[in-house]
């Protein structure tokens, strides 16, 4: 009789294993987060983990800001007048277009123009670099005037703010190398661009942190 | 002529790149031509509040999409604003 209850138990656990969860997002979340209470999810659930632990990241950063100007309002008043506010404006610039690449790209895979798709990403990828370039070239500015993560309160937060964005830039341009090579392997269509989406949220993402940093660190004084 | 022939064919995801361009600036000089008085404070804020708010909904597409993911992108552009304005009564 037992082992009867045991075959039925475990043949209704093969059957539950085939039929797929109603609720995509791994089952953890309440059934008014699933996407057919809440809304499609972009790109795909791992991604927004990692969105949000950024975010979070980051928010920590903005905290130390906050918390840091509250002790030094002298320094943190005088800071942003020794940076170079036009390398930090082109910079806030060429990621804005960057979004919009990234958003046109994403227009065109859906009605499958995987050429303009990929000249989108490859402006994209452009602007990263651009980026990367420009802030290169901003540390190096910064450290022949004498600047450096010790010089004060307010560098030291710059430095840690700005230097993490940057190497978020650096991995995400690579993210788009990547997606145009699974992109020209034919992994993407008008269907199926579920990996293209999270790349685009993701670079989106970075350009909302930098619309946060620019004017901590650049014009308010 | 070519000025008017551009601002024809531009659809919407371009407006939404020249008026965050244009914040962008305005924000700048805001910050470079007064010091930063309570007013100028608040102003930022609200730009880049803004600024936040059209990239998560026309850019990021959350307009349409999953309301609490929306929900939270927007709460952390309201939040943080907040705390510039808050800054600015040290």
């Amino acid at each position: 009789m037992s082992s009867h209850l045991v075959e039925v138990d475990s043949a209704k656990r093969f059957n539950d294993m085939k039929t797929p969860p109603i609720n995509p997002s791994l089952g953890i979340f309440p059934k008014s987060w699933s996407e057919e209470s809440a809304g499609r999810v972009p790109g795909n659930i791992p991604i927004w983990v990692g969105i949000l632990s950024e975010l979070t990241e980051f928010a920590l950063f903005f905290v130390a800001y906050f918390i840091a100007k509250f002790y030094y309002p002298d320094i943190f008043s005088q800071g942003p007048q020794n940076l170079h506010t036009s390398l930090g404006v082109a910079n806030t610039i060429v990621l804005l277009t960057s979004s919009y690449f990234m958003a046109k790209a994403m227009s065109f895979i859906r009605i499958n123009d995987k050429v303009k798709c990929e000249g989108y990403l490859w402006l994209a990828f452009s602007c990263g670099c651009i980026y990367l370039i420009i802030k290169t070239w901003e540390f190096h500015w910064n450290t022949l005037q004498g600047f450096s993560a010790n010089t004060n309160e307010f560098f030291t937060v710059y430095y840690y703010m700005t230097f993490n964005h940057f190497i978020h830039v650096g991995w995400a341009s690579c993210a788009i190398l990547w997606v145009i090579f699974r992109l020209r392997r034919g992994a993407y269509s008008a269907q199926e661009n579920s990996g293209l989406e999270a790349l685009a949220v993701y670079w989106h993402m970075i350009d909302l942190m930098w619309i946060l940093i620019f004017p901590l660190v650049y014009v308010l004084r | 002529m070519k000025a008017i022939k551009l601002i024809k064919v531009m659809g919407k995801l371009e407006w939404f790149l020249a008026a965050l361009i244009a914040i962008t600036l305005l924000n700048t000089f805001l910050g470079e031509q007064f010091s930063s008085t309570t007013l100028v404070c608040i102003l930022i804020a609200l730009t880049v509040t803004y600024k936040g708010f059209i990239v998560i909904d026309h850019f990021m597409e959350l307009k349409h999409a999953n309301k609490n993911l929306r929900f939270l992108m927007k709460c952390y552009f309201v939040i943080f604003p907040s705390l510039i304005i808050v800054s600015a009564f040290y």
